[in-house]
């Protein structure tokens, strides 16, 4: 991972925490279903943490990107965000995450996604 | 030959100058909860059309003791020194009150619809000028009429937006 990740990584996983709506309910993990097993070795255990470390670090990019594009106009005039940008992006990430969830809750709870 | 040692005698400059350099840049820093929370007051709409209340009345108030300064009495050379120093002073305290609530008003109404038109339609635009301004000429002229309202909406509105260019020229 590139160095910038590891550096928001506390701040990746708390962002991811705290904008959970699943937070506190059963651990719905939006990815391929993992098979845990009681006996589940250091390797493989490492091998899924990474692979969730990284769809976490690809969706927290993904998220920024889409909503800075939509949201911040590009003729730069000031260095803060104004009113309007911060609320269009509080909706970008509410929608996004909630979006997000919802699929993923699809994804693993059915086997083929309903066409 | 030459070539090669002042390529050299560059090789050997640009470390030390890296070197220099390396102590200034900074990693990128996202804020704390004390910072943001800090940003986040300036986001209540409350806390703005208060804020802009306080700015136009002190406005108002400058602009009121200055003009009501400039006011000479009707009587001017029937009333002593002192009588016409405490009429002028008379003058000017009402006509900076009256001014400053006024401003204040004006300030109150036109900060808070900029800000609950701007968090509705969350873009950053010169339509939330607009608006706020028709609304706050409209208020401020409906006493004498919906004819009035609607000049006065059109007016205020004209100005504000010139005065919003006005300041962002240096973009």
């Amino acid at each position: 991972m590139e160095p910038v990740e590891m550096f928001l990584l506390p701040f990746l996983l708390v962002l991811a925490e705290s904008l959970n709506p699943n937070r506190g309910k059963s651990c719905k993990v939006p990815m391929a279903a993992p098979n845990i097993s009681a006996g589940i070795d250091k390797e493989q255990a490492f091998g899924m943490a990474e692979t969730e470390m990284e769809y976490r670090v690809e969706l927290f990019n993904r998220l920024g990107q889409t909503c800075f594009n939509k949201c911040v106009d590009k003729r730069y005039k000031e260095a803060e965000l104004n009113m309007g940008e911060n609320s269009c992006i509080d909706r970008c990430v509410s929608k996004y995450w909630q979006v997000n969830s919802m699929i993923g809750q699809m994804l693993s709870a059915g086997g083929q996604p309903p066409i | 030959m030459a070539a090669s040692t002042s390529e050299s005698d560059l090789n050997t400059q640009v470390p030390s100058s890296n070197e220099a350099d390396q102590p200034q840049i900074q990693a990128i820093r996202m804020p704390s909860m004390e910072e943001i929370r800090a940003q986040e007051v300036w986001n209540n709409c409350a806390v703005r059309s208060v804020a802009s209340g306080v700015m136009g009345g002190g406005l108002g108030f400058m602009m009121g003791m200055f003009l009501g300064a400039l006011d000479n009495p009707m009587m001017q050379e029937q009333m002593s020194g002192r009588q016409q120093l405490i009429y002028n002073l008379k003058q000017m305290g009402t006509r900076s009150w009256s001014s400053a609530k006024t401003f204040a008003v004006m300030g109150v109404v036109f900060s808070a619809v900029e800000c609950v038109v701007e968090k509705a339609r969350a873009k950053h635009d010169t339509t939330n000028t607009v608006v706020a301004g028709c609304v706050t000429g409209g208020t401020m002229s409906a006493k004498a009429g919906p004819k009035a309202a609607c000049v006065g909406c059109v007016g205020f509105a004209a100005f504000s937006v010139a005065i919003e260019k006005f300041f962002d020229r240096h973009t």
